[in-house]
């Protein structure tokens, strides 16, 4: 066990920080599964509409590989199957009704470690849970092909607000071992369980067996996988590592002790446009519809749910569902207010991190602030340069790497090392861009045209 | 007043939008509409949120730290105006009123000239008209004589936007800071203007005063350069405070250094550059001294901090050599770029026989050097990171 103390980097303290009790979502009356979740996959039906299906069966398998499955998180009728442009299926409707389970083998925790890797693989493959499981580079889900040199488990959330897994470990710990103990059938390298060094872990997080546990301590990046990954086993481009959050490891340990597929999973709601007294963990059922749990608690005005934190999280839609991978929503309000000559105010309101304005002076950046979506800006070239590097805790000169990307020389950018990193490792960076550059944007295309390229 | 800005925003906005009346305006409107109220824009993607700063109050914060260089530019064009034609006894107001008159129609020059081809070329090439150029424009006068003709500053802005920033595709695309490519133009083009002893103040005709760096061309029998300066009326201090001619923005080093530091406490200016500038130029003094050669001039005797406090290195080092588009951007590429600047600096002042000062066209020769000290840092950061990938 080693202890990483991260420099870089930046803690935003944003209001509205979920607090750390479960409560049950309100009860949803169905749940969708949507292929796209699983990334680019040829999805073929295994059900058609009115049948009835048991939570863990079979609704789609993948064309390319048919062991890749993607199930009912609950046991219901198939309300109905939505199909999108191009006759893609979009999502497949569960009208919820008893709770039979389709069963899976029931392990004892002593048996977990003892398991064949290629027998595992299957079970969460023909669950849909491998995709919980991501590979790297890419960030794709895992390839049962792949050869990982090592997993890191990442037990730690310093981006506000990623679900924590101390909130959501309590009386699972049991679930927690299985699932570490199944990681490590996963890979002949090492299993890195990554904690956060300046808080108190749980007991099953900070003595668990059978890996090695490191804590890493700082500002936002440092809970980010890519960091881990730089300081424990650095990647060449050849490499594959799994990666997997550790809250997502209560998922899998739970259907190897149990041998059901999981119904529900925790997740955190916060931000500043939740109400107060509504920011919090809720225990929710997958696949049911985001509108069920957010309804009643958001601010009024014009709110922006966004999937996962303020860094790394997508913009929720309208009807978009609890996923089997969602682990936390944050709300913001859609600041479009405009401010006079806010050019040339001396800036004592503004949240920056730039001296450029007067708040950061007055100790601004430890206070908590309720920020909203407001761009502050209009795209512009970069201008000013080595201000990303304050903000990347890892040996990348992110100015020639996006310059590298915009530029199409895929070669360079992997020398720059691209494939080390995935897009959430440049949004602090990018929050801090005064040119306002799309930076996660730019890393996303260029990853995507490496995987498609070929390396 | 904000509402009233807005809906009248609102109001005029469609007519700039395409298929409006003026929609190849737009540009012209979008400055206006974010100079007034701040941009609505929301992000569009991760980071959900996003620092207040922008590319607006980072060039502002430049154009505040030029501002004491400005004021006392304009003081010091005003009371040589009145010492040379012998008006005693003016007061600090007619000193400042007579550089008024001297400086302000040379700074409103470039900026309407400027201004106009840049708002040209964003309606043009559809770009938004970028804030560098408020930058840009004000640099450039600093740098000129106060008795420059002003088609020549017309003339010399045209050529500095043109030639030295929009064809590359503008601001963030440039090679050369565009205020220094402007100067150099006129330098050469239309040397009789903006070197010799004649035009560094205004005063009579016929009246001649030599810089400190022309004084140090050719020795002279019997005396110390220190002495050939103190006998002109150059001390150390003198030099520092800045009331001397010289061009309009960079005699005084005070004015220079609240810029320097206005622009490293904002985080706008590269504090290595800087530094490394200093470092460089103490070198090359110290090196230059050593090497001692007849054939130097005169100015090689001056120990390194006369060197910082001359002509025109503390104002091109704190405003021009920091310029962050055509500066180097690696930050081992800054101290690199930094410290030749001043080196080159030196070496040009005290071994070129021909020019008096170097320091435009040292730090011109570094911005095309730039790119190239750069490429160097990246190539060894790449030979470093796969080391340690590879290991």
């Amino acid at each position: 066990m080693a202890s990483y103390t991260i420099r870089k980097g930046l803690n935003i303290k944003l209001a509205g920080a979920p607090e750390a009790a479960i409560t049950e979502a309100p009860e949803a009356a169905t749940v969708a599964v949507l292929p796209a979740e699983f990334g680019p996959i040829k999805p073929r039906l295994d059900v058609q509409e009115g049948a009835r299906v048991k939570r863990g069966q079979a609704l789609f398998h993948d064309k390319k590989q048919p062991a890749l499955r993607g199930v009912a998180p609950s046991a219901g009728v198939v309300k109905s199957i939505v199909y999108g442009p191009r006759r893609a299926i979009e999502r497949i409707v569960i009208q919820i009704e008893g709770d039979e389970a389709e069963s899976f083998p029931r392990l004892d925790p002593a048996a977990v470690k003892s398991m064949e890797r290629r027998t595992l693989l299957e079970l969460l493959q023909n669950t849909g849970l491998i995709n919980l499981i991501r590979q790297r580079p890419f960030g794709r889900a895992a390839n049962p092909e792949a050869a990982p040199k090592s997993l890191f488990v990442n037990g730690m959330a310093t981006g506000p607000f990623q679900a924590d897994i101390n909130a959501i470990i309590k009386g699972r710990e049991l679930a927690f071992q299985a699932g570490l103990d199944a990681m490590t059938r996963l890979t002949d390298g090492k299993v890195f369980l990554c904690l956060n060094g300046a808080v108190s872990n749980a007991a099953a997080l900070a003595e668990a067996k059978n890996v090695e546990i490191h804590t890493f301590e700082g500002p936002h990046p440092s809970g980010n996988t890519s960091v881990h990954i730089s300081r424990l086993d650095p990647m060449k481009p050849t490499d594959v590592i799994w990666t997997v959050k550790a809250v997502d490891l209560l998922q899998i340990g739970h259907l190897l002790l149990n041998g059901e597929s999981p119904s529900h999973r925790v997740v955190a709601l916060g931000g500043p446009a939740v109400k107060e007294g509504h920011r919090r963990y809720y225990r929710v059922r997958i696949g049911q519809s985001l509108a069920s749990l957010v309804d009643g608690r958001l601010a009024d005005g014009e709110v922006r749910v966004i999937r996962g934190d303020i860094f790394s999280g997508e913009k929720a839609g309208a009807d978009d569902v609890v996923g089997l991978l969602d682990t936390s929503f944050t709300v913001l309000a859609e600041d479009r207010e405009r401010h006079l000559l806010g050019w040339l105010m001396p800036g004592f309101s503004y949240f920056s991190v730039s001296r450029a304005f007067l708040s950061p002076w007055l100790g601004g950046l430890n206070k908590e602030w309720a920020l909203g979506t407001n761009q502050h800006g209009e795209l512009r070239p970069m201008v000013l340069t080595g201000l990303y590097d304050k903000y990347m805790p890892m040996n990348i000169m992110v100015d020639y790497l996006v310059r590298a990307v915009l530029a199409n020389d895929t070669e360079e950018a992997i020398k720059l090392g691209i494939l080390e990193t995935l897009p959430e490792d440049y949004a602090v960076c990018a929050f801090a861009c005064l040119s306002k550059m799309d930076l996660v944007g730019i890393i996303r295309k260029g990853l995507a045209d490496i995987e498609k390229e070929g390396i | 007043m904000k509402k009233f800005l807005e809906k009248q925003m609102d109001k005029m906005r469609p007519l700039f939008l395409p298929g409006g009346k003026f929609e190849r305006l737009y540009p012209l409107h979008e400055a206006n509409e974010t100079f007034l109220l701040t941009p609505a824009e929301v992000t569009h993607g991760p980071p959900h949120v996003r620092d207040q700063l922008d590319l607006k109050r980072t060039m502002i914060m430049v154009v505040l730290a030029l501002i004491p260089a400005t004021l006392f530019g304009i003081f010091n064009a005003g009371y040589q105006h009145n010492l040379n034609h012998g008006i005693a006894n003016a007061t600090f107001v007619q000193h400042m009123i007579q550089g008024a008159l001297l400086c302000l129609p040379i700074i409103m020059t470039s900026y309407v000239v400027g201004g106009l081809w840049e708002v040209l070329f964003a309606i043009v090439r559809k770009h938004p008209i970028n804030e560098g150029f408020l930058v840009s424009g004000l640099l450039f006068p600093l740098t000129l004589p106060p008795t420059i003709p002003l088609w020549q500053v017309a003339v010399g802005i045209s050529f500095g936007i043109v030639i030295g920033k929009e064809i590359f595709g503008g601001t963030g695309f440039n090679v050369l800071n565009p205020a220094l490519t402007s100067r150099a133009f006129l330098y050469f083009a239309y040397p009789a203007q903006i070197s010799g002893d004649k035009v560094w103040a205004s005063g009579p005709d016929g009246w001649t005063g030599a810089t400190p760096l022309g004084l140090g061309m050719v020795a002279h029998q019997g005396e110390t350069i220190i002495e050939t300066l103190n006998n002109a009326g150059y001390t150390l201090k003198s030099m520092i405070i800045g009331l001397e001619p010289g061009s309009i923005g960079e005699t005084s080093v005070i004015a220079c250094a609240i810029g320097a530091a206005v622009l490293i406490l904002s985080g706008v200016g590269s504090w290595r550059i800087m530094l490394s500038g200093v470092l460089g130029l103490i070198a090359g003094s110290y090196l230059m001294q050593l090497i001692g050669s007849p054939n130097l001039k005169p100015l090689v005797d001056l120990p390194f901090w006369y060197h910082m406090v001359i002509g025109s290195f503390a104002f091109g080092i704190v405003f021009m050599a920091t310029d962050p588009v055509s500066a180097a951007a690696t930050n081992a590429g800054k101290w690199i770029y930094g410290f030749l600047i001043g080196f080159l600096i030196l070496v040009i002042r005290v071994a070129n026989p021909a020019y008096p000062e170097a320091v435009m066209l040292a730090i011109l020769f570094m911005n095309v050097m730039a790119p190239l000290v750069d490429h160097y840092v990246v190539q060894a950061h790449i030979k470093r990171r796969t080391r340690h990938v590879y290991a």
